[in-house]
Formats: structure tokens, C-alpha cells, sequence
């Protein structure tokens, strides 16, 4: 099977329809989004449909959507962005505990009849707990996991259409529930899961309720034990990741560490991850005291200190990304999820430069396995 | 101010249907109903009908037998440009900042035409359905607090921190703002004719929205809701034809085969709602409330179907009967969908139109 692409959507007001961005402003813009003035919280739907008919045209699949207090509801924007657009698909970031299971599932599958059923989910157990809070939502990071596999359950047994949905647990009480509004695609009867995180907790419930683990990108070696044991129970696992694309590797390494903030202070992004109780803030914070940034020769963790795990960057030439995709392909993942400086001209490059390599080795290797 | 017109919005496939016994809310809650999917066609049609005929909003409503309300709004509002969606809602269903979250990103993506129809609960089958076990007075209280968070966040002076029976929040903010040309949140309408759900408009809604009844019984109750600032919505039917035998000859004509009348009565005697009781009883008794009010088909289509029968002179005049007493909003439907509010749009607007000017 082909590997399966899928970018970012650009936040609110990223998109540049009529002028080129530099990476450097398009990183600036990305880290300011969370501030109270920032255009990132108003739906941009000309930025968003000038990209997605560029991620069309470049072979992506599907446009992930991100969930927080600073963005608009993702969806919502899946729906406005599908009835004006006829392929691309949409991946929706949603907590679980925001809402009850049948209400999302009213929502996923009215949504999938208005988009010819183009959406898929993010299940996400939680944020910061301050972030989560201010959702109404107090648990602490192994219950929601807990609350998270019982949202599922109850959506998947909707999903099933077997009958009225009972379901007696510890978070949801269901009693004779319908909804008469089925999940509607071409090819399915319930949207893909794909559930993010790097705890066990997260690995063990898209194992019980997804369809498909999201992570962070990270050394092969690393994640090849993992990507079995998920893979051995019928799960993808897909990585997010940063992708810079350049002629040479020397300009790709020069353009990416031009991204790093200039003075090495502790910014707002490292208090965030130190009030975090994610696994995945975390593991970021110990990439800090590593000498080497580079997991691998093309996999770089420069920023992550800075902005997070999911500023995990794939750089290099079309030909080395090409590379490390395949050898992430060896090892069983399936599907990535990319991000650019800025999105749109490096969605552009990916389509031209990278994917065309990328189906042109999966042909050989399809008439010739190894 | 001019009197304010809304329509009922039609549930999935309506628009095609020709004659009211097809649409009754038996047939929608079958299954097979097509009214479980939307039905994009039939809407925009419907949609640009009504902004032709002057009609402000249409109301959409909530049940687990169609298609959500915000979806249906997000997806019909890029298709026009002027109607107004008034998206009923249950409160319990979501967290107070989720909803205002999906609310927000609504009125920025559909120009600010949203409005919310806050319903307390329905029948406790329908409730438990999705995961609410509260009882009929519970119900209101939390709804109470549920709407008191989400004017809390659409107040915009700061962190939002609430800490209630049901709903408690601490140091929220959300950046997505309710975006329309001259308001800063939704207006609320809230409905029910128990004395919790009136308690409810006054202290968290915009607008009472109930059943019609005659003026003169409206009266007191719409005094008491415009001098505490909230407005009051009729809901009601029009029957409207050139001379008032052709008008009752329509009404009359959407009785339905006795079969649904012993199904729908299944439904009513099911539900705790104060307001299908009451309609129903009403119903029993006189069948016609005055000379233009007729209650004939709420044991078949449910509370909302009292129907104004008449010539559009008399309907005029009655609505402008209302507007004395203090009613400032009506929602509207009748049978066939799309010609009924033609002939409002048509023959009954510019009466009351004119008459609003002198």
C-alpha cells in the first residue's frame, strides 16, 4: 500500500494568498498564535481554500485540524472548508469529555453526509490541565485516558448501528441511545480515530478504540519496536513532523537553524511544557540536555526545545526525505502528518519535489519485493 | 420596530413533499425517515425562497431523528447571504466553552447569522439517549448555569471562572469571538411554558419563545417578559387563502388517517414537556381558540401546529394584534412548505408592512 501523506491546515491568517513568506516569518507567525491579537483565531476561509487547493494539487490526502482555546472549532471549519472544496479530507482535533459521545457522533456523521464523508478524527485525551480546566474538565492526565476509551466505545457502538446504544461506565451512561443520522462515506461506516500521544495510556487506547496511533516523528531504530506491537493489532501509526525541503542539505540545515530564537532564554513555549502533564511535553524537555539535535542524519529536534515535540524537523534534499520516508515505510508506519515554514510553499515543494520519488520507489518496490 | 417573521426550517426531503401527511413527525422518526440526512437541494432552494419572501430566520430543529443543527446552519449559511439560523440546542449535551467555541467559529464563518433556541431537555427516553439523566426541573437548573457560563465567555472582560452544581470552569478563554455586524453574542431564545423555563428566559435569554394563544390570555405574560427587556416569539401555523372557506378548506385538509393519530399520541403521552400537554389539552377541549385559531391539528403534528386560518386581511390583522400587545417575533410554518410561505412573503407581509409605516 502507498504511504499516505497529510499536512497541517495554516492557522487562521497564515496563508499569504498574494505575497511569498519567508520561513522565518511563517515560524514567528506560527509562535504568536496563541496571542490574544492574534488573526489565528478568526476562520481565514481565503488562506485556508488558496491552500487546499494547493494540497490538493500537491497529492495530500487529508488536512489535519488543531484543537485549543486559541483557534476556532475545527469542526465547524471542516465543514465550511469541505463544501468548498471536493477532495481533500479533514482530520478534526477534538477532545474527548468537551461533549457527550452521541452529540459528537450526531455532529461526525452529519458532517460526513455534507462532505461526502471526508472527515476523519484526532481523538485527543486532553491538553495542560489549565488549558482543559478552563474546558471544564478536571481529571488528571490517566483518567482522562480512562474517559477517553469509554467516549469511544460509546461513539464506536453508534457507529456499529446495531440497534439502541447502552453503555453503563465510570464517565458515560448511554440509555437506549439512536441517532437516526448514520456516518456516510464511500467506503465506510465510521470515520478513522487516530489517536495521539506518547504515553502507554494513549498507545494502549488507540490500540482499543483507533484506527491509527499518531506520534511525533523520531529515530526509526526508536519507534521500530513500537510500530510492530501497534501494527500486530491492526493499528497504523502515523507521524507529525516538521518538513524542510531544499536543493541541498546545506541550504535546508541554514534555513532551519535560522528559525532558532536568537537569544537562549526560557520563552513562553518552556514554562507551557513545565506546566504540562503530557508525556509528550515531557520526553520534549529531556531532548533539551541532549548534546546532538540530530536523531538522525535527515531528523533534527533543534526547535523542540523551544516550540514543542511537533517542531520535530525531516530536512534535507528531495531525495534524502524520500529516504527517510521509505525507511519509516520498512518499518511499518503508514501515514504522516507534515508541517512547513510556511505551509503553503512547502506543500508546494513536497508535491513536486518529494512525492513523486516517493510513488516512483513504491512502484519499483512493488514489482520487485524485496 | 417591525414585527419580526421566522420559519420553521424543513426537516430532510420536506421541501419535495406535497402534502402534510407525509411530513408528520411519525413518518420523521421512522427509520427510514428522510429527514435523517440533510438535504442540501431542498434547503438552499427552501433557503432562497425564504430571504425572497422577507422572512429574517428559520429555525432548525434538534432531535435524534435529524442531522445537527450547527452543521446544517454552517453548511446552509455559506450558501446564502442574508437568512438567519436560529439552531435549537440542548443544554448538557457539551461543555458551555465547547459550545460557545463551536458557536463563535459559526458567526465568523456565516456573517454573524446565528442565533441559539436553548431547549432544556426533551423526553427523558430521548435525554438518557444522550447520557442526561437529569429530571424535568434539574434540567432548567442546569441550563441556567450553562447559559450564565456561556454569557460569562461571550461577555469577553477576562478569564471565565464559574463554579456551579453543574457546570464549573476555571480561568477559561477562548480567542474565537462571536463575530455579526451589531452584537457580541447570540441572541437566545428560550423556549418551554413551564414556570422554570420562563424563569430561564427572563434571567438568561433574549426572547421567550412559546406557543401562540389568544391575545388576550398572551397579554399579561407578554407585559411581564417586555418590561423585564426580554422579547416574546409566537410559534404558530398559517393557513392563508383569498377568501377564509379556501383557508379553512386548507387547514382542515391536513388532517391526517386516523393510524398516525394513535401513534402521535404515543409519542405526547411520553414526553414531560408542560408545553405538548398543555397544547394537547387545549386541543381536546376546543379545537378553536377564537375565530382565527384553530388547535385541530396538535393531537397529529404536535404543539406547534395551532393554525392561524385565514384571508391575508385577517391574518394581517391579527398579527398586528399581537405586535399590541407587546409580541415583537413570530415563527411560522404551514403546509405545502414552500407555497405557504409564498403566500406570506406575498399576500400577508406587505399588509402588515404598510400598516407598520402609517
Amino acid at each position: 500500500m502507498n504511504l499516505r501523506f497529510h499536512w497541517m491546515l495554516p492557522k487562521g491568517g497564515e496563508v499569504h494568498v498574494d505575497t511569498r513568506q519567508t520561513p522565518q516569518a511563517a515560524a514567528r507567525y506560527r509562535i504568536q498564535s496563541t496571542n490574544n491579537t492574534s488573526p489565528a483565531s478568526r476562520p481565514d476561509m481565503e488562506g485556508w481554500i488558496h491552500f487546499s487547493q494547493q494540497a490538493e494539487k500537491a497529492g495530500i490526502e487529508s488536512v489535519l485540524i488543531s484543537f485549543s482555546r486559541y483557534e476556532p472549532d475545527p469542526i465547524m471549519v471542516s465543514c465550511a472548508l469541505g463544501r468548498a472544496t471536493t477532495k481533500l479530507k479533514f482530520i478534526a482535533a477534538y477532545r474527548s469529555g468537551l461533549i457527550q459521545p452521541t452529540t459528537l457522533v450526531q455532529q461526525v456523521n452529519t458532517l460526513s453526509a455534507l462532505i461526502q464523508g471526508r472527515v476523519a478524527l484526532n481523538i485527543v485525551a486532553g491538553s495542560s490541565m489549565a488549558e482543559q480546566r478552563g474546558f471544564g474538565d478536571y481529571l488528571s492526565h490517566d483518567d482522562r485516558y480512562a474517559r477517553a476509551e469509554e467516549f469511544l466505545a460509546v461513539c464506536h457502538s453508534f457507529w456499529r448501528a446495531e440497534g439502541e446504544v447502552n453503555f453503563d461506565g465510570k464517565y458515560y451512561r448511554v440509555e437506549q441511545g439512536k441517532l437516526h443520522t448514520p456516518f456516510l462515506a464511500p467506503d465506510r461506516t465510521a470515520p478513522e480515530v487516530y489517536v495521539s500521544g506518547h504515553s502507554e495510556a494513549a498507545e494502549r487506547l488507540a490500540c482499543a478504540q483507533g484506527t491509527c496511533l499518531l506520534r511525533v516523528a523520531d529515530n526509526p531504530d526508536k519507534l521500530q519496536p513500537l510500530v510492530s506491537r501497534i501494527r500486530q493489532h491492526g493499528v497504523e501509526v502515523c507521524l507529525r513532523m516538521c518538513v524542510l525541503c531544499r536543493s541541498t542539505r546545506e541550504e535546508a540545515v541554514r534555513v532551519v537553524e535560522s528559525l532558532l530564537p536568537e537569544h537562549d532564554v526560557p520563552n513562553q513555549e518552556r514554562s507551557i511544557a513545565i506546566k504540562d502533564d503530557s508525556q509528550m511535553y515531557r520526553e520534549a524537555s529531556a531532548v533539551t540536555h541532549r548534546e546532538n539535535n540530530w536523531l538522525t542524519p535527515f531528523l533534527w529536534t533543534g526547535l523542540v526545545p523551544y516550540h514543542g515535540p511537533v517542531w520535530t524537523t525531516l530536512l534535507g534534499t528531495p531525495a534524502d526525505i524520500k529516504q527517510a520516508l521509505l525507511e519509516y515505510k520498512a518499518i511499518g508506519v503508514t501515514q504522516f502528518i507534515m508541517s512547513g515554514w510556511p505551509e503553503f510553499e512547502e506543500v508546494d515543494i513536497f508535491g513536486r519535489e518529494v512525492l513523486p520519488l516517493v510513488r516512483e520507489a513504491e512502484r519499483r518496490q512493488e514489482k520487485n519485493p524485496a | 420596530m417591525s414585527l419580526r417573521f421566522h420559519w420553521m426550517f424543513p426537516k430532510g426531503g420536506e421541501v419535495a413533499m406535497k402534502t402534510a401527511q407525509e411530513t408528520s413527525r411519525v413518518l420523521t422518526t421512522r427509520s427510514m425517515s428522510p429527514a435523517a440526512l440533510p438535504d442540501m437541494k431542498g434547503w438552499v432552494r427552501f433557503a432562497h425562497v425564504a430571504e425572497e419572501a422577507g422572512i429574517e430566520s428559520v429555525l432548525l430543529s434538534f432531535s435524534r431523528y435529524e442531522p445537527d443543527t450547527f452543521l446544517v446552519a454552517c453548511a446552509v449559511g455559506q450558501a446564502t447571504r442574508k437568512l438567519k439560523f436560529i439552531a435549537a440546542y440542548r443544554a448538557g449535551l457539551m461543555q458551555p466553552a465547547t459550545f460557545v467555541q463551536q458557536i463563535n467559529t459559526l458567526s465568523a464563518l456565516i456573517g454573524g447569522r446565528i442565533a441559539l433556541n436553548i431547549v432544556a431537555g426533551s423526553s427523558p427516553a430521548e435525554q438518557r439517549g444522550y447520557g442526561d439523566f437529569l429530571e424535568h426541573d434539574e434540567r432548567y437548573a442546569r441550563a441556567e448555569e450553562f447559559l450564565a457560563v456561556c454569557h460569562a465567555f461571550w461577555r469577553n472582560d477576562g478569564e471565565v471562572d464559574f463554579n456551579g452544581k453543574y457546570c464549573r470552569v476555571a480561568g477559561g478563554k477562548l480567542h474565537t469571538a462571536f463575530l455579526a455586524p451589531h452584537r457580541t453574542a447570540p441572541e437566545v431564545y428560550v423556549s418551554g411554558h413551564s414556570e422554570q423555563a420562563q424563569q430561564l428566559a427572563l434571567t438568561r435569554g433574549s426572547c421567550w419563545l412559546r406557543l401562540i394563544d389568544t391575545p388576550e390570555k398572551l397579554r399579561p405574560l407578554v407585559t411581564g417578559f417586555r418590561e423585564r427587556g426580554v422579547e416574546v416569539c409566537l410559534r404558530l401555523c398559517v393557513a392563508c387563502r383569498p377568501t377564509r372557506e379556501e383557508a379553512l378548506g386548507a387547514a382542515l385538509a391536513l388532517l391526517p388517517a386516523d393510524d398516525i393519530d394513535r401513534q402521535e399520541r404515543g409519542i405526547v403521552s411520553r414526553s414531560d414537556s408542560q408545553t405538548l400537554r398543555q397544547a394537547l389539552a387545549t386541543a381536546d377541549e376546543v379545537g378553536w381558540l377564537n375565530h382565527y385559531l384553530w388547535a385541530g391539528l396538535v393531537p397529529y403534528y404536535g404543539s406547534s401546529s395551532i393554525t392561524l386560518v385565514g384571508t391575508p386581511e385577517e391574518l394581517a390583522e391579527t398579527f398586528l394584534d399581537y405586535e399590541k400587545i407587546g409580541v415583537t417575533q413570530f415563527i411560522i410554518s404551514g403546509w405545502p412548505k414552500l407555497d405557504e410561505m409564498v403566500i406570506f412573503g406575498r399576500e400577508v407581509l406587505p399588509l402588515i408592512r404598510n400598516a407598520e409605516r402609517h
